[in-house]
């Protein structure tokens, strides 16, 4: 069926690479001015004049015959992305400026420093897993690069992981890579999403990960280096850059290291959170999400808090009609005071889960309502069209039919367990919520295997 | 040339010979790993063939569903009807929920409606 793609000037770049990704370089497509459309398009009058700029190109677009390369397009050749390189410096300071000017030129940097991944360096890291070097853990979307544990291992160099971090890198990406993860949405989006990275189990202390005071912020080098390692692995190896098919308005929140950090399991008045999904107590686990910036709840050092109030203020900023309720998670990040007092008041993790679950139920009369500022459906036709093709899994579609009829209350998850409560932060603390508003799943745990430096984690 | 000049020459060489020498000492070469994946290339595909003309044709209007898009396309439709009267204009707003990867779904809804299509605006 013949056809014309209309994008912006600011998109042009990012359509072309998907259309070559995905094997049709040749569709034809219209850039409007952003310059002038972003502001116009509230208003057929305003857009009239630049609708009457390209019509004609339109029209032609639709009838102008094929040339042969539109018709029959040649087959794109695999890059060869294996080769080591050779860079020559005066001494050594000069072959690393020189390696990182080259890096940063190449986009295969992320505009800080970086160490030269040496095979030496590289062989020492890989040495920190049983993995083998050639497996590969998945494609790495938006260009379906393919993730190797060497390449990884690469990118871990580079970042200034310590090689007995990188099981818990490798654990990351698996999550990242799971095929029920939708990475494309993640480093593609314009909506600007980071990765929330957490590290439980024994490995979180051995390998010296921040999970109090400055959590999120600089000074451990497993905080930083691992989530920095992810950072470049995901940039390098799905090949992303910003502006060409990473479109993150304005770049991503902790766009360096990722919002990367442990639960810290002393504090918790509750059992782990791994521990909670069903892995063992000594098991080493990663959990990676997407997320929007975090909402920062309490009062930290300077003004008064309940423990009800930040749940009052969860179930206050989350409880909205949503079209993706077969896909949105929270992550709930307790500072160590709240989490104590809410244990005290006869909270489990189950137990609080199932109350945010029921307090952020939507009545349906406000879905009939609600304009969801994204697309034409309802909420109610999403989620009644997520029930009938699976995206609601079937045993909790008849959860979301009894809701959508008057009188009944929509969930904003598909389940209590969609809610994902960590413990961290300092005492005196703020408590974090994540979310993620995306159309697919991206939310997963994987445990850490292989280490060969670590007391655990093997 | 005078033994004196000589001389000075001959220190010049020798001072420079040294200086060469102790570059090449110095001069380091950094053996480096490329970080990025290898792109398994997808098989290519061509674009449809186009209409010869827009007479009795059936154009879609695919709307992605992005602020604005709607009225952009309604503009269009508008032009369409005035400029190609013996064509028709189909309005086909996109699932909102449907990303690309679901476009094997929604894809066939459109060809099933029309003849040619235009979708926008892309972002």
């Amino acid at each position: 069926m013949p056809g014309v793609y209309f994008t912006t000037t600011e998109f042009i770049d990012d359509a072309k690479s998907a259309a070559k990704d995905r094997g049709m370089p040749g569709i034809r497509m219209i850039a409007l001015p952003a310059d002038k459309y972003y502001r116009a398009r509230a208003t057929h009058e305003e857009l009239q004049p630049i609708a009457n700029a390209v019509f004609d190109q339109m029209i032609d677009d639709l009838v102008r015959p094929l040339t042969a390369d539109e018709a029959k397009p040649s087959q794109i050749q695999k890059q060869k992305e294996n080769t080591n390189l050779t860079v020559t410096g005066a001494d050594y300071q000069d072959g690393y400026q020189k390696v990182n000017d080259l890096f940063l030129e190449s986009r295969w940097a992320d505009g800080l420093p970086i160490v030269p991944p040496t095979p030496v360096l590289v062989k020492a890291m890989l040495a920190a897993t049983t993995r083998s070097p050639g497996e590969v853990l998945g494609q790495v979307a938006p260009k379906n690069g393919t993730a190797t544990v060497e390449k990884i291992a690469v990118n871990a160099v580079m970042a200034g992981a310590k090689p007995e971090y990188f099981p818990v890198i490798l654990a990351a990406m698996d999550g990242f890579l799971d095929k029920h993860y939708d990475l494309t949405h993640m480093q593609a989006s314009t909506g600007s999403f980071t990765p929330v990275v957490i590290v439980n189990g024994p490995l979180a202390k051995e390998l010296d990960f921040n999970s109090g005071i400055g959590m999120l912020g600089h000074g451990w080098r497993a905080n930083s280096t691992v989530g920095r390692a992810i950072r470049l692995s995901l940039l390098n190896i799905g090949q992303t850059w910003p502006a060409v098919n990473d479109m993150a308005l304005t770049g991503r929140f902790e766009a360096y290291t990722f919002f990367t950090f442990a639960e810290d399991e002393a504090k918790s008045p509750w059992e782990p959170y791994s521990v909670s999904l069903g892995f063992k107590p000594d098991d080493s686990t990663v959990t990676v999400a997407t997320s929007g910036t975090p909402i920062v709840l309490g009062g930290g050092a300077v003004a008064p808090w309940t423990a009800q109030g930040i749940l009052d203020t969860v179930v206050a900023r989350s409880s909205s009609p949503f079209l993706w309720v077969h896909s949105q998670t929270f992550v709930l990040v307790l500072h160590p005071d709240c989490a104590y007092e809410l244990g005290k008041m006869g909270y489990t993790r189950k137990s609080l889960q199932e109350y945010l679950y029921e307090h952020t139920k939507v009545p349906f009369e406000k879905m009939t309502s609600a304009t969801t500022g994204f697309g034409h459906d309802s909420a109610i036709t999403e989620i009644q069209a997520s029930i009938d093709d699976g995206r609601i899994r079937p045993d909790r579609a008849q959860i979301f039919r009894d809701a959508l009829k008057p009188g009944g209350k929509v969930p904003i998850v598909q389940s209590p367990d969609d809610f994902h409560i960590f413990v961290a932060g300092g005492s005196p603390g703020y408590s974090l919520l994540f979310s993620y508003p995306g159309p697919n799943w991206a939310n997963e745990t994987k445990k850490v295997s292989g280490a060969t430096l670590t007391k655990a984690g093997h | 040339m005078n033994r004196h000049s000589s001389w000075l020459l001959g220190a010049a060489l020798a001072c420079v010979s040294l200086f060469m020498a102790g570059t090449a000492a110095a001069q380091v070469s950094l053996e480096v790993m490329n970080p990025r994946g290898e792109i398994p290339p997808p098989p290519t595909r061509g674009i449809s063939p186009r209409a010869t003309s827009l007479d009795g044709k059936k154009i879609v209007l695919v709307d992605n569903g992005k602020f604005g898009a709607d009225n952009f396309l309604y503009v269009v439709a508008q032009l369409i009807k005035q400029k190609y009267p013996n064509t028709t204009v189909v309005m086909d707003p996109k699932p909102s929920a449907q990303t690309i990867t679901d476009l094997p779904k929604w894809y066939p809804t459109v060809k099933q409606q029309g003849d040619l299509f235009v979708f926008g605006v892309g972002d």
